[in-house]
């Protein structure tokens, strides 16, 4: 990767008016390399002022920086140049979703499925649970609330699906680095608290608080035996379950960070995805969250 | 009087860079048994392999993974390993050049046989 961000600076220092600054932008977004990212593809739109994956990109870049409406406004000019950018109404029905808009986000995610013929199952999926909320908010709102006849209560559910949900920068922290693969990551505090991250279960929620308060104390249960039989510092923990790898680590201020994925995922790239995981988390506590 | 135990400790010592084993109730750590080398505190080790195992197991519940076979503490200079059985933990402290596969192995077999 690093290799591929040299021969792209190089090649874009050779030639400005080259489009790789669009994988050099994004893959410059993906190592949360934010600042640097967003110049490239400033630097890019200057001369591709017209080229709707450019726009996509500063859109993107955007959301990771927390400016929503300059996201959303990326995307509107990314319908302007292609209306058919499935991408792009995902984006935006992200971003009205994360800004409380609801309605509106469900139409950007009904044109998204009209455009893709409703073969999308994340978009089909996202619409689905974002009406099942919105159903939750108008019972809300009219002070009756729907109780199964077992008398059991709803479960919450997300309204988009993970790669969609309108949460903080904090909780997508590691977002790219996990990819579309079945695995998870979680940052947690000294006191089990989640800092960053989500921790999904098998039916797409997020466990992360019940996860962390069961992994409160880990750290330094994990100290005091690696001290008591003087094994040195402790570096990782990994777990087994009949579904899952869990892999651990201690991160800085006496936090743990979490990844998990299915049992099928070879251990060897467990261990991967939780050492690029820990170096996320190491830069993102050092910029200061 | 051998305990029903000794020959899975046994065999699980015998294992290149193996240092102890013991079978300990994971609920309060105590040791049902072991087979340590000299200079190791069987109950401290015992107490601290559990109380790790439980919080691991525990957690893997929240997140509904299942019920958890295998635990690995990796540290600079050895490893603790876990696996357990109805409240029965089999815990191995091992150097980091061991064979952690082939524990890994008789560790799972012989927790499947914890009564």
């Amino acid at each position: 990767m690093a290799d591929d961000v040299r021969r792209w600076s190089d090649e874009l220092a050779r030639d400005p008016a080259s489009l790789v600054f669009l994988p050099l932008g994004e893959t410059l977004r993906r190592q949360g390399q934010l600042d640097l990212a967003l110049k490239i593809a400033m630097r890019g739109l200057e001369r591709h002022s017209h080229n709707p994956d450019a726009h996509d990109l500063l859109a993107r870049i955007a959301v990771d920086r927390g400016e929503l409406q300059r996201a959303f406004d990326e995307w509107d000019m990314v319908l302007r140049l292609t209306p058919e950018h499935i991408g792009a109404l995902k984006g935006m029905a992200f971003v009205r979703f994360q800004q409380g808009n609801t309605p509106e986000a469900e139409q950007y995610l009904q044109r998204a499925a009209e455009r893709n013929g409703g073969g999308d199952a994340e978009v089909a999926a996202a619409l689905a649970n974002m009406r099942a909320a919105g159903r939750g908010l108008r019972q809300a709102a009219s002070g009756k609330r729907e109780v199964p006849e077992n008398g059991a209560q709803p479960a919450s559910r997300n309204p988009l699906p993970a790669s969609r949900v309108p949460v903080p920068a904090s909780r997508v922290l590691f977002a790219d680095i996990l990819g579309e693969h079945e695995q998870t990551a979680l940052l947690l505090d000294d006191q089990g608290l989640v800092l960053a991250g989500t921790y999904v279960d098998g039916d797409g929620n997020d466990v992360g608080d019940e996860v962390g308060a069961e992994l409160s104390g880990v750290t330094d249960a994990a100290r005091r035996a690696t001290r008591h039989l003087d094994i040195g510092e402790w570096r990782a923990i990994v777990l087994e379950t009949e579904v899952a790898v869990v892999t651990m680590a201690p991160s800085a201020g006496d936090g743990l960070l979490v990844v998990a994925a299915s049992k099928a995922t070879p251990l060897g790239l467990v261990r991967r995805v939780l050492d690029r995981c820990l170096e996320r988390a190491r830069q993102w506590l050092e910029a200061g969250r | 009087m051998s305990s029903p135990f000794a020959s899975v400790l046994a065999a699980l010592t015998r294992q290149r860079g193996v240092r102890a084993s013991l079978v300990v109730d994971e609920n309060d750590g105590i040791v049902v048994d072991s087979n340590l080398q000299i200079g190791q505190d069987g109950d401290r080790v015992a107490a601290l392999a559990a109380s790790l195992y439980r919080k691991a197991r525990l957690s893997a519940g929240a997140a509904h993974l299942g019920t958890a076979t295998f635990m690995q503490l990796e540290a600079e200079r050895g490893r603790i390993c876990a696996a357990g059985r109805n409240d029965l933990v089999l815990v191995v402290v091992a150097d980091p050049a061991a064979n952690i596969g082939m524990i890994r192995v008789e560790m799972i077999k012989a927790a499947g046989g914890l009564p």
